[in-house]
C-alpha cells in the first residue's frame, strides 16, 4: 500500500474510534472500558497528521468535511462512497504506489 | 443480541487455542497475524495500528482474565471476531494486574450499521462473567468444544 495512504486510513480509523468515544463512551463506560486515555489519542492523531504530506492533508480535511469520509474501500469493483464503477486499472496504479481517487466523487480510494 | 447470534461472526479459523506471547505489544501482533491469515487480510498493519490506539485509550483487558480488543477500521468490510486462549497468560495490563488468558477481538468496518459491534461486545461481556464458563472455556479441546461452552451447550 502507499505509505501515505496507510498513514491516511489509520488516521480516519483513530478519528472515528475518538468520534465514537465523544459519541458513545457512556456505553462503553457501561461495560467496563475506561477511555481515559482520549487525550492521548489526540495527540496521536496529531503527531499522525504530522506525518502526512501537507497538500494531501489538505485535501483530506476538504473531502471529510464534504463527505464524512475521505477514504473509502472498493469493494467489488465500485466505490463505496458513490456507487461508480472505478476501472480496473486503478489497482495495479495503486500498487505501483499511487494515490487514486475516484474519478466520480473525488474520494480516495482504499482497497481492502 | 444473543451469543450464537454473535458466533456467527467468527469460525475456526478464527480460534487460536495457545498464543505464544506473554506481553501485550507480541500478543497483539500475534492476534492480528491470526485474523490475517482467518480472513485473509491484506493490511493488517491497519488493523495492528487501530487495536493499538484503542489500547491508548484504556486497556481492553476488562473482564476476569479476559481482554476485548476492538475497534473499527476501513480495513475489514464485515464484523469479524477472533477468538483466542493463552494458557501461560499475558501482561495485558488489566486492571486487577492479573494475567489475560482469554481473548476476544472485535473488528468491524466503519459503517457498521446498527452498531453490531457494540451489540456482540456487550453480550460477550456478560456472557463472560460465569467463572464456571471461563474454566470451560480454558479446558476446551477445540473450536467446537469452545463455541459449545459459549452456547452454555
Ligand atoms: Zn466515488
Amino acid at each position: 500500500m502507499h505509505p501515505q495512504l496507510q498513514l491516511l486510513v489509520a488516521l480516519q480509523d483513530m478519528m472515528g474510534m475518538i468520534r465514537e468515544i465523544e459519541e458513545q463512551g457512556s456505553e462503553l463506560e457501561d461495560m467496563g472500558f475506561k477511555t481515559e486515555g482520549l487525550e492521548k489519542l489526540k495527540e496521536a492523531q496529531a503527531e499522525l497528521e504530522a506525518k502526512i504530506d501537507p497538500q494531501l492533508m489538505g485535501q483530506f480535511r476538504r473531502l471529510t468535511k464534504k463527505f464524512g469520509r475521505a477514504v473509502v474501500p472498493v469493494i467489488g469493483n465500485s466505490c463505496t462512497g458513490c456507487f461508480a464503477q472505478i476501472p480496473t486499472s486503478f489497482v495495479s496504479k495503486t500498487n505501483a504506489g499511487r494515490l487514486q481517487r475516484c474519478e466520480s466523487c473525488g474520494r480516495i480510494l482504499y482497497w481492502p | 443480541m444473543d451469543i450464537a447470534e454473535v458466533l456467527k461472526h467468527t469460525s475456526s479459523d478464527l480460534f487460536l487455542p495457545d498464543l505464544q506471547a506473554t506481553d501485550k505489544t507480541s500478543a497483539l501482533k500475534e492476534l492480528v497475524a491470526g485474523l490475517a491469515s482467518g480472513i485473509n487480510l491484506k493490511n493488517p498493519d491497519t488493523i495492528l495500528q487501530m487495536l493499538q490506539s484503542r489500547e491508548e485509550l484504556g486497556s481492553t483487558a476488562v473482564g476476569p482474565g479476559v481482554a476485548f480488543p476492538h475497534g473499527r477500521t476501513l480495513a475489514v468490510q464485515e464484523l469479524k471476531i477472533l477468538l483466542a486462549r493463552s494458557t501461560a497468560g499475558v501482561d495485558f495490563d488489566s486492571e486487577d494486574g492479573e494475567p489475560t488468558h482469554l481473548f476476544f477481538v472485535l473488528v468491524a468496518p466503519p459503517q457498521d450499521m446498527g452498531h453490531q459491534y457494540i451489540k456482540s461486545l456487550a453480550t460477550l461481556i456478560d456472557t463472560i462473567q460465569d467463572a464456571g464458563l471461563r474454566e470451560k472455556l480454558m479446558a476446551a479441546d477445540n473450536y467446537e468444544a469452545f463455541c459449545a461452552a459459549l452456547k452454555g451447550e
